[in-house]
């Protein structure tokens, strides 16, 4: 029977170095704990906040993908319509990653009443299917309803559109726009509803009406501006993208994802992104100095212990090793104590989450319509974080770690 | 048979741009079992002298051998190797390891070896008793008396049995009595164990002890005298004291 091996003598050096200056490691300890847990809960509060705004940014409208005629994202006119054949509706109706689909119609034009005439979108949903890809119709205000399928001329509209117009419910509104086929299209229409929703540029600008009638009112012959498609789990978006593009290959479609369809929101989130990995470079050198300062001082304090187990025969790349793993224990730990405060931390607002909705009108300005964001603590955050600062903290020791091991014993031992 | 040849050994510091000889041209050479005394005024280059022999310092000339090996060839990780097998060291100021136990101090050594863990326990904790510290074994050294730590340092110098024990100046720090019964252990160990020992000194006591005596002054050997045995004078005279 082989005999149980033993841990190295640096290991257990090592581990009554880093308690020998007890209110020294405590510190350090402290500093990686703090920072550690503070790269965590930031980071869960970005993972948590960007997948707020973007779930709600696709529950509002966007929908997770939008399929259209190519050109039509780029011009947005209603000259960039398609005929969706069956193949691609067997599909969305199918596939089982597919919540729900519906089809729009999108046009551009103006809306009168009274003296007053704004341009707006107009876009024509089903009403049905439309509920179950956005969440528009939970924003109707008080005295109003959303539209029903056979809604003949009733439209909804934007609060700030119908403040601009100082229309109500029940007023009659002129709108004119072009045809599909070229021709002008004109229409009066009641408003049966006003929705406020968080996003502005919708309630500046956008009346809603039923597919069947925009179909008639524009001429639209069965063509159709979008097909709006909700996935069951966002996560699933790329795969059904995919499955989607390779679907209409060869057709003049164009297969648009979340992340396509929100550029700005992208865009704000790479620059948050981009910040916030500035602040936990700067996190992680506060940790990497702190340790760093620890063992060099000890190492400092110790020149003459250190030359004296040198002249004992210690090997130098033994005195390495045992100041490595001082600083592999303080970094271990102060790691491991980050991890549990920076998950409780971030836990507390995950069912707690930050509410920003008294700054809802200057969030609003930034196009930001989140204005609750939970934390979201992912296993990958928890590791990654814990990884660095672990990894950080042994590597600033490398330098004094090797200082210690070109210590020439007699000159250290004559230390006082 | 010599455990120690040293031919033409100088040694020369730069005190701030002056030149400090500290060896000019020492011949020596000690047997097996010898327990010698190197003794000589402060500045006389004894320390210096047993520093070179324990791989400590570097000569600036002349040849140095020391259990079979020449010194002067080897490289760092050959002298830390030959420190921890073939020589043992007891320091003035007993110098052990603050954050390990009596016990562990000298199981240090053993360990380093890579001495099985029951062996290693057994001998470090035979030696303490042979030091009389067989009480003391798992006290840090802050917990022991100079006297204590000095015995734990014996210890851990032949815990390994090494061929050559280089104590310098270890009763410096010690009063009589605590010197005298370290010597006599010292002295013990030499017999049984045939270690050589070699003191740099000038306590007259442990220069008493010694079998031969070397004296240094100014860096050269003025003088080279073996006795038949130190110790029976010495334990005479410390009972005349007493």
């Amino acid at each position: 029977m082989n005999p149980r091996k033993e841990a190295p003598v640096e290991v257990m050096l090592a581990w009554r170095n880093v308690w020998k200056n007890k209110r020294r490691t405590v510190l350090t300890l402290l500093t990686i704990m703090v920072g550690c847990a503070m790269i965590i809960f930031s980071r869960a509060f970005q993972d948590g906040g960007y997948g707020k705004m973007i779930e709600d940014s696709i529950a509002s409208n966007t929908t997770h993908i939008q399929i259209h005629e190519k050109g039509f994202w780029e011009n947005q006119s209603i000259d960039y319509a398609f005929k969706p054949d069956s193949e691609l509706m067997a599909f969305l109706r199918t596939s089982p990653a597919v919540s729900a689909c519906t089809r729009r119609i999108h046009a551009a034009g103006l809306v009168s009443y009274g003296k007053n005439t704004y341009g707006a979108l107009i876009q024509a949903v089903e009403p049905d299917t439309e509920k179950k890809v956005s969440n528009l119709h939970t924003t109707i205000q008080k005295g109003g309803r959303y539209l029903v399928a056979d809604d003949g001329k009733n439209i909804i509209m934007g609060a700030a559109l119908a403040k601009n117009l100082k229309a109500r419910v029940g007023d009659t509104v002129a709108v004119i726009s072009q045809g599909f086929d070229g021709s002008i299209a004109a229409a009066n229409v009641t408003i049966v509803g006003i929705f406020k929703s968080r996003n502005p540029r919708y309630d500046q600008s956008t009346i809603m009406m039923s597919f069947n009638q925009a179909a008639e009112t524009f001429t639209m012959m069965d063509y159709i501006s979008s097909i709006a498609v909700r996935l069951k789990q966002t996560e699933d978006m790329e795969k059904v993208r995919d499955q989607l593009r390779r679907l209409t290959g060869s057709k003049p479609l164009e297969v648009m994802g979340w992340d396509e369809l929100l550029p700005e929101l992208i865009q704000h989130i790479v620059m948050d992104d981009l910040f916030a990995k500035i602040f936990y470079i700067v996190l992680l050198l506060i940790i990497a100095f702190g340790v760093l300062n620890t063992i060099q001082m000890s190492v400092f304090e110790r020149r003459r212990e250190l030359g004296i187990m040198m002249a004992i025969g210690t090997r130098p790349s033994q005195i390495v090793a045992m100041v490595l793993f001082e600083s592999v224990y303080i970094s271990f730990i102060g790691s491991l104590l980050g991890i549990l405060l920076g998950s409780a931390i971030s836990y507390y607002f995950t069912v707690f989450p930050i509410d920003f909705s008294e700054y809802q009108k200057e969030l609003a300005e930034f196009n930001q319509i989140t204005t609750i964001l939970p934390t979201k603590l992912t296993v990958k955050n928890v590791i990654t974080t814990a990884f660095f600062t672990f990894c950080i903290g042994v590597l600033f020791s490398i330098a004094p770690a090797r200082r210690a091991s070109r210590l020439k014993p007699l000159d250290a031992i004559r230390q006082l | 048979m010599s455990i120690i040849t040293i031919s033409s050994l100088t040694k020369t510091y730069d005190g701030g741009g002056i030149e400090v000889k500290a060896l000019r041209g020492i011949d020596l050479a000690i047997g097996r079992g010898e327990f010698t005394a190197i003794a000589g005024p402060s500045g006389s280059g004894k320390t210096t002298l047993l520093n070179l022999i324990g791989g400590l310092d570097h000569p600036t000339g002349g040849a140095l051998t020391v259990a079979g090996s020449d010194l002067n060839r080897m490289t760092p990780r050959e002298l830390s190797d030959i420190r921890l097998n073939k020589i043992g060291f007891i320091f003035q100021a007993y110098n052990l390891i603050p954050v390990l136990s009596a016990l562990e101090n000298v199981e240090y050594i053993l360990l380093l070896q890579g001495v099985a863990k029951g062996e290693r326990r057994d001998r470090s904790r035979r030696i303490l008793e042979e030091v009389g510290l067989g009480r003391e074994i798992n006290r840090l050294p802050k917990e022991l008396s100079g006297g204590q730590q000095q015995r734990v340092a014996v210890a851990r110098a032949i815990v390994s049995e090494p061929e050559l024990v280089l104590a310098d100046e270890p009763t410096a720090n010690l009063d009589q009595k605590t010197g005298s019964s370290l010597l006599d252990l010292m002295h013990d160990l030499n017999h049984q164990k045939n270690i050589t020992f070699l003191f740099s000194t000038h306590d007259a006591m442990v220069m008493d002890y010694a079998e031969r005596i070397i004296r240094l002054s100014d860096g050269m050997i003025i003088s080279d005298d073996k006795k038949k045995s130190g110790r029976e004078s010495s334990v005479k005279k410390v009972k005349k004291k007493k």
